[in-house]
């Protein structure tokens, strides 16, 4: 059988062929580094720099990488090694990635490929490879639609976060689906590209809800004549005081009893209490106090709901990320060379309707046919394929790329 | 708005007092005679109280000509002794007494020095609408120095955080304020031309540098114990070592973090390479290239130390402090502590 490599960087070198000339710049892209994986050694290229977007266009449609990057920071000599760049700034980003969301469906894409020859199979992988006696696999991660659905979401809670908290115009936070397994966020802004790594810090924490105390949000009991009251934030509050009230209402109308009881930390006659009152909880929401409205359910309580409240409000990111202020990220328009699609950027108000399946297809024409070692059900496009098993298949190119590049299939001869 | 003499004497880093000392065009060889004693005695009095107090004193009772005047004369007296302790220290203290004045000052004083000399980003805002907020200020302004505070107050996810904007108190505001002011006057201190002095106030910097040295002598921190003691590994470092050597995941951070420790603690590079061999992705050659890199033997050159407790957090690494942890902030802080405590 030919080697699929080779045929992926065909196919790659006539994506660049053809689109290089489309791919976008990124602003002040004189100030920044390039970075490239070379499709046949699978190495970094790094430190370079453009001084004209024809020379980086020229430059990936000669050496076809499977993977292209810029940075997020500016540099007074971006070609310099890492030391001798002097630093001069970085734009905010984030990278959102279901390898930091655990999602209840890891085990249906579970996927390993052998280090040593070409065999590969759906679930857990085998202690010996069955074809060649080797013991080291490659665990491999399938694209699934549940989980970029998760990713979805958690990247639309960010840009609320970005847009309500922290004030930037929806217009200057850039969303990218990266190609692969979730979504970067991407703000550009004058003033946020001097902010150190500790302030940078501090913007993850406050999307994670990391640190957060719930009595520096009002929640607390307070000594009145009348014996001892708890308050707590509005639902209307700013900030994460709102997200903490919000968060809570929630439970209490979403969770049944089960749900309520299986909290670690509440004890099952609360939960009940919880339950039987929930109808008076939930109107105080609107008159009154409803942190103190229900006598036996105390301080305790209310922090076991609100440290629940905090998980679902918060966004899981990869903390690395928005921290490192030397950070590459992939361009729009470049193939993600595991996948096979492109980098896509899409304006954070059509988030929503965007479909990374369909919208971020690079190999629109053609049909190939391949041997499959195994493989998930998939989706590309509007088809549904698979799940298939030591098969050869016809397969739409989008679908057969796909399939190559992460190795669970070979061409055919 | 800041134009009297008490407002420059209270701030003197602030562009009308400096204008003002400029404008009285003095010469360091003038101070040593006997009219300005008064000012130079102050200055000296100013370095003392940092040394001895950590706070200097609204001296107003000499009146505010030489309150003012003494400020760039203890300025040019921490830079000639050119010690990183007590730059660091007479900044401190005298943010510490900016911090109080400001408290007491009226608020629309503290913005004009947040604005004209700072150029931040801050509203006063209307008491009765925003009660007990009163002001409001750029989150990108806010995190110049709320980074530096470690109360859990301080972290911005407990703040009110609207549209880009953090809601402070005026003590709040008072204290980030005066933060900013420390890094000022230490940038001060380090770029301020070195002046030849004449005997009589060599005299005078001789005798603060005694002080110093006593001072010094005082908080000399005993070096690191040499043999590690694995029974004093704060919960996070405990924790990363029972996944490296029961063989599981550990993610980069945490590898960062346990190679790191080890390595201050006092850990073979050796032994450590020997500890990675468990993990089911080791790669010899790789390990020894990273543990060299964090050990500072390769690449920059750099030793690294371990994150902070904050740090850690931020990665998911604490797996939640116990009763020693509330006391530090930093890894290595607990690991010398708790073997004070095991050794005792």
């Amino acid at each position: 059988m030919k080697n699929p490599r080779k045929f992926i960087i065909q196919k790659f070198t006539e994506y660049y062929r053809d689109n290089a000339n489309k791919i976008p710049l990124p602003t002040s892209y004189k100030k920044r580094e390039f970075g490239f994986i070379l499709s046949d050694k699978g190495i970094m290229l790094r430190h370079k720099a453009f001084s004209e977007p024809r020379f980086f266009r020229d430059f990936i449609k000669l050496i076809t990488p499977s993977d292209v990057y810029h940075s997020a920071a500016y540099y007074k000599h971006p070609s310099r090694e890492m030391g001798k760049k002097e630093w001069i700034g970085a734009d905010l980003i984030f990278d959102i990635d279901f390898d930091h969301i655990s999602t209840p469906c890891t085990e249906e894409h579970e996927y390993w490929t052998c280090e040593l020859c070409d065999q590969a199979g759906v679930g857990k992988q085998p202690s010996v490879c069955s074809q060649c006696g080797g013991s080291k696999f490659k665990m491999v991660a399938w694209l699934c639609e549940t989980c970029l659905e998760t990713a979805k979401s958690e990247a639309l809670k960010l840009i609320e976060f970005l847009v309500n908290d922290f004030g930037f115009p929806p217009q200057d936070v850039e969303v990218c689906f990266s190609g692969h397994r979730g979504y970067h966020i991407h703000v550009e802004r004058d003033e946020i590209k001097q902010l150190d790594q500790d302030a940078r810090k501090e913007i993850v924490d406050y999307v994670q809800g990391t640190g957060l105390k719930v009595s520096l949000h009002g929640l607390m009991p307070v000594s009145r004549k009348t014996g001892q009251k708890i308050i707590g934030p509005d639902l209307n509050d700013p900030g994460w005081s709102g997200k903490i009230a919000r968060g809570v209402y929630d439970i209490i109308v979403t969770y049944n009893l089960q749900q309520l009881k299986e909290i670690n930390g509440i004890n099952k006659n609360i939960a009940s209490l919880i339950f039987l009152q929930r109808e008076k909880i939930l109107k105080t929401w609107n008159t009154g106090n409803p942190w103190g409205s229900i006598k036996g359910i105390g301080i305790k309580t209310w922090e076991k709901l609100v440290e629940i409240s905090v998980v679902n409000q918060a966004v899981s990111i990869d903390t690395v990320v928005t921290i490192d202020i030397h950070r590459l990220i992939r361009m729009p328009l470049t193939l993600h060379g595991k996948t096979g699609l492109k980098v896509v950027s899409i304006p954070s108000k059509s988030l929503e309707r965007f479909d990374p399946l369909r919208d971020a297809v690079a190999f629109n024409e053609g049909t190939l046919k391949v041997y499959i070692l195994a493989a998930h059900r998939f989706r590309i496009g509007k088809e549904i394929y698979g799940p298939y098993e030591r098969e050869t298949v016809k397969l739409p190119m989008a679908a057969a790329i796909y399939l190559l590049c992460k190795r669970a299939a070979l061409l055919t001869d | 708005m800041l134009v009297s003499k008490e407002d420059f004497a209270k701030y003197p880093f602030i562009i009308g007092a400096v204008d003002y000392v400029k404008r009285l065009d003095l010469k360091t060889d003038e101070l040593s005679q006997p009219e300005f004693s008064a000012i130079v005695t102050r200055a000296e009095a100013r370095i003392e109280e940092a040394l001895l107090d950590g706070i200097i004193k609204w001296e107003s009772r000499l009146g505010y000509d030489i309150e003012l005047l003494s400020y760039p004369v203890a300025i040019i007296f921490v830079s000639n002794i050119a010690d990183n302790y007590l730059k660091k220290r007479y900044a401190l203290a005298e943010s510490k007494r900016i911090q109080a004045l400001l408290k007491e000052d009226v608020d629309e004083k503290l913005t004009e020095i947040a604005i004209s000399i700072f150029g931040w980003k801050v509203k006063r805002l209307p008491l009765e609408i925003y009660q007990p907020f009163d002001f409001s200020l750029s989150f990108i302004d806010y995190l110049r120095n709320a980074p530096n505070f470690h109360d859990f107050r301080w972290k911005l996810v407990n703040k009110h955080l609207i549209n880009g904007e953090v809601f402070l108190q005026k003590d709040e505001f008072s204290r980030l304020i005066s933060e900013e002011v420390r890094k000022h006057i230490e940038n001060t201190i380090n770029t301020s031309p070195k002046v030849e002095l004449n005997p009589l106030l060599l005299q005078r910097i001789e005798h603060i540098k005694q002080r110093l040295n006593i001072r010094k002598e005082r908080i000399r921190i005993k070096e690191q114990p040499r043999n590690i003691i694995s029974a004093a590994y704060p919960p996070c470092i405990k924790n990363l070592y029972d996944y490296l050597i029961s063989g599981q995941h550990i993610s980069h951070v945490g590898r960062f973090t346990l190679t790191s420790f080890l390595l201050n603690a006092g850990m073979k590079i050796e032994k450590l390479i020997k500890l990675y061999t468990p993990i089911s992705d080791f790669n010899q050659r790789l390990t020894r290239y990273q543990v060299e890199h964090i050990a500072g033997v390769r690449g920059s050159g750099t030793k690294y130390t371990p994150p902070s407790c904050e740090t850690l957090k931020t990665h998911r690494l604490c797996p939640g402090p116990d009763e020693l942890c509330s006391r530090i902030k930093h890894p290595l802080a607990y690991y010398r502590r708790k073997i004070r405590m095991i050794k005792k």
